[in-house]
């Protein structure tokens, strides 16, 4: 299989941007990744290194932190990025097909990225081949691990179909069928668990879909937008703009109805919606929905979208971060001088995970642009 | 048997505990029953439970809960000591993605640490907090950890020393195992033994002549968090 030029750019096209990274024309946003990842990889080896005692501000009492929040964040986005191939190809071949391959390539990156973002939050990595050796088919988790390497073994297969310009239909339908049972895999992970009110909820696998939708739409419309500044081809960006818009009202109605479900109950625990309402409806809802498409209903320009997009991504980020945290601010079982709120706030170190799983996902994307790997796909003539 | 009234009661809980050695492990059910009103909230179990597992700081296995109940002038006060429930429907067990904790056949849920991977799903799924997570904090630092923080603790039967990550406790969940290593050589649990009011009651609930089973029997007895399905296998007598 030919493996320069589809999987990776051809040894011309390497060099010759090598020898202009050398030369300090590599572009400024590969520099700044570059020391994102530098920065960050010190981060994640001193968490290897020194331990998690050290490094890390979670605890028994707040088991999950940032490290989980974004791994759920860079899947959701993952996610996103396929079902965004899929619905473009569906409804808007004519101005989606040049993208696509750069929206699976960043579907199958941003996956990579948040499991390295997971394997620095576990306590024994090393481990992992325990879930081939001594598998538990009860756990939500065990079946997110299944589907998650399906979803990532279909999106490299997809990658290379489409860089090859022999992508089937069975395919599409299959790189979208599997990507929604991983993601609602993963909603369930946290939707099942019966003893966290702020996770417990059948509504949760369903928002996991709509919020990586929206986010992997955000994502992939900042490629878009750029693109089409890019060629002067402005009808390219406006497939991502509707996506949005969709994407935006439909995670604005599931988080509604998730806090009036959390707001009625009378069960213990559950003062956690109350306790969170302002934050929800003020940045959750307001901020993180109602303005980004306010700003995409009046303003339909590359810039327009761009901001948009940026603005969903970065809300989109603290709420993951709030959904996986606020769960534990009520303890289950309180003793001793423990207080009546948990409270939890990243150390260094995790934020250094952040900094290292975006910085890759940059690094590695805006390379293989300049590289021209996705040349290749823009050539595409066929349909599906 | 002896009565209780005029016999020790660790004498007739180490009784029991014969004679349920005695029985193949799949016929035994252990639990533990604790008396409220004669728990004095003195917190002795806890520290002896520290001492014999040699948890780590943050890392209780039977924290006790000070509760007060009813509002002035009528109130009073309550102390509810939480060891693991030992569930006979465990949601830990559930969730383990690995099967690294699992439920032995004598009713114990344990957990294996040579397989958990340190994903902390079943801190987060046990509905008691009965789990903690096992980050590698020593209460005298780094650099000057002392004997009793590295040594081997012995849960489990297991001989690994905590001091490096990779064969020991430290980066696995943890939690309260009935003292499996003592009950195995046919000692009664810490927290048992050291109980000021002689309010935890130990035992194997499958033999209608020990003395938990008599105490479960009687209509004052509660189940903490019942409702939720997991069914503890540690009775609260009110």
């Amino acid at each position: 299989m030919q493996i320069y030029g589809v999987l990776i750019p051809k040894k011309e096209q390497i060099s010759g941007y090598l020898k202009e990274f050398q030369q300090g024309k590599g572009g400024v946003l590969v520099y700044l990744s570059l020391v994102g990842l530098l920065v960050g990889g010190v981060g994640v080896g001193c968490i290897f290194m020194l331990g998690h005692g050290h490094t890390i501000n979670t605890s028994s009492y707040v088991p999950w932190g940032l490290q989980i929040s974004t791994y759920v964040f860079f899947a959701l986005v993952s996610g996103g990025c396929i079902f965004t191939n899929f619905i473009g190809n569906m409804f808007f071949p004519h101005h989606y097909r040049s993208l696509a391959s750069r929206v699976i390539f960043l579907g199958l990156i941003t996956a990579i990225a948040g499991f390295a973002s997971l394997a620095s939050e576990l306590g024994h990595v090393e481990r992992m081949y325990m879930f081939l050796l001594s598998p538990n088919p009860t756990s939500p988790m065990f079946w997110m691990s299944v589907w998650y390497s399906a979803d990532i073994t279909i999106l490299i297969i997809e990658y290379i179909h489409i860089q090859r310009r022999r992508h089937s239909k069975g395919m599409l339908y299959a790189s979208f069928v599997i990507p929604v049972i991983t993601y609602c895999s993963l909603g369930s992970l946290f939707g099942a668990v019966g003893t966290m009110p702020y996770y417990y909820s059948s509504l949760l696998p369903i928002y996991f879909l709509f919020s990586g939708f929206l986010t992997g739409n955000a994502l992939c419309a900042i490629v878009a937008a750029q693109q089409s500044r890019r060629t002067g081809n402005q009808a390219a960006m406006k497939p991502f703009m509707r996506m949005q818009k969709i994407g935006l009202a439909s995670v604005f109605v599931l988080t509604f109805c998730r806090i009036i479900v959390g707001l009625s109950s009378h069960q213990s625990g559950y003062e956690i919606f109350r306790e969170t309402f302002f934050q929800n409806v003020v940045f959750g809802m307001l901020g993180a929905l109602v303005g980004p498409f306010m700003i995409l209903m009046y303003r339909r320009t590359s810039a327009a979208l761009i901001f948009s997009s940026v603005l969903v991504l970065i809300t989109q980020f603290l709420a993951r971060l709030d959904l996986v945290v606020e769960g534990f601010r009520v303890p289950v079982f309180r003793v001793y001088d423990m207080p009546e709120r948990i409270s939890y706030f990243p150390s260094i170190f995790e934020m250094l995970v952040v900094v290292f799983s975006l910085s890759a996902v940059a690094l590695i994307y805006i390379v293989c642009e300049k590289m021209g790997l996705f040349e290749i796909a823009e050539t595409i003539k066929g349909g599906h | 048997m002896p009565s209780p009234e005029d016999t020790d009661i660790l004498d007739i809980m180490r009784a029991d505990l014969q004679r349920a050695l005695k029985k193949p492990r799949q016929q035994r059910r252990w639990a533990m029953a604790i008396d409220l009103k004669k728990c004095i909230g003195c917190h002795a179990c806890t520290t002896a439970c520290m001492s014999e597992n040699l948890t780590p700081p943050d890392i209780h296995y039977r924290p006790v809960k000070e509760e007060e109940l009813g509002e002035y002038p009528n109130t009073g006060m309550r102390f509810l000591p939480r060891p693991c429930m030992q569930c006979d429907a465990p949601s830990c067990t559930q969730v383990c993605p690995v099967t690294a904790t699992y439920k032995r056949d004598d009713g114990i849920v344990v957990i294996d640490y040579e397989r958990c991977i340190g994903c902390r799903y079943c801190l987060v799924a046990c509905p008691y907090g009965a789990r903690s997570a096992d980050v590698g904090h020593y209460y005298t630092g780094d650099f000057h950890t002392k004997t009793y923080e590295v040594e081997n603790s012995g849960e489990y039967g297991k001989t690994s020393k905590r001091t490096s990550h990779w064969r020991s406790p430290i980066g696995n969940a943890r939690k309260c195992h009935f003292c499996i290593h003592r009950i195995e050589k046919g000692e009664l649990t810490r927290c048992s033994t050291t109980c000021l009011g002689s309010a935890t009651i130990f035992g194997d609930i499958n033999d209608p002549q020990a003395l938990i089973t008599k105490l479960i029997n009687k209509s004052n007895v509660m189940k903490y968090k019942e409702e939720l399905g997991t069914k503890p296998m540690v009775f609260y007598l009110t």
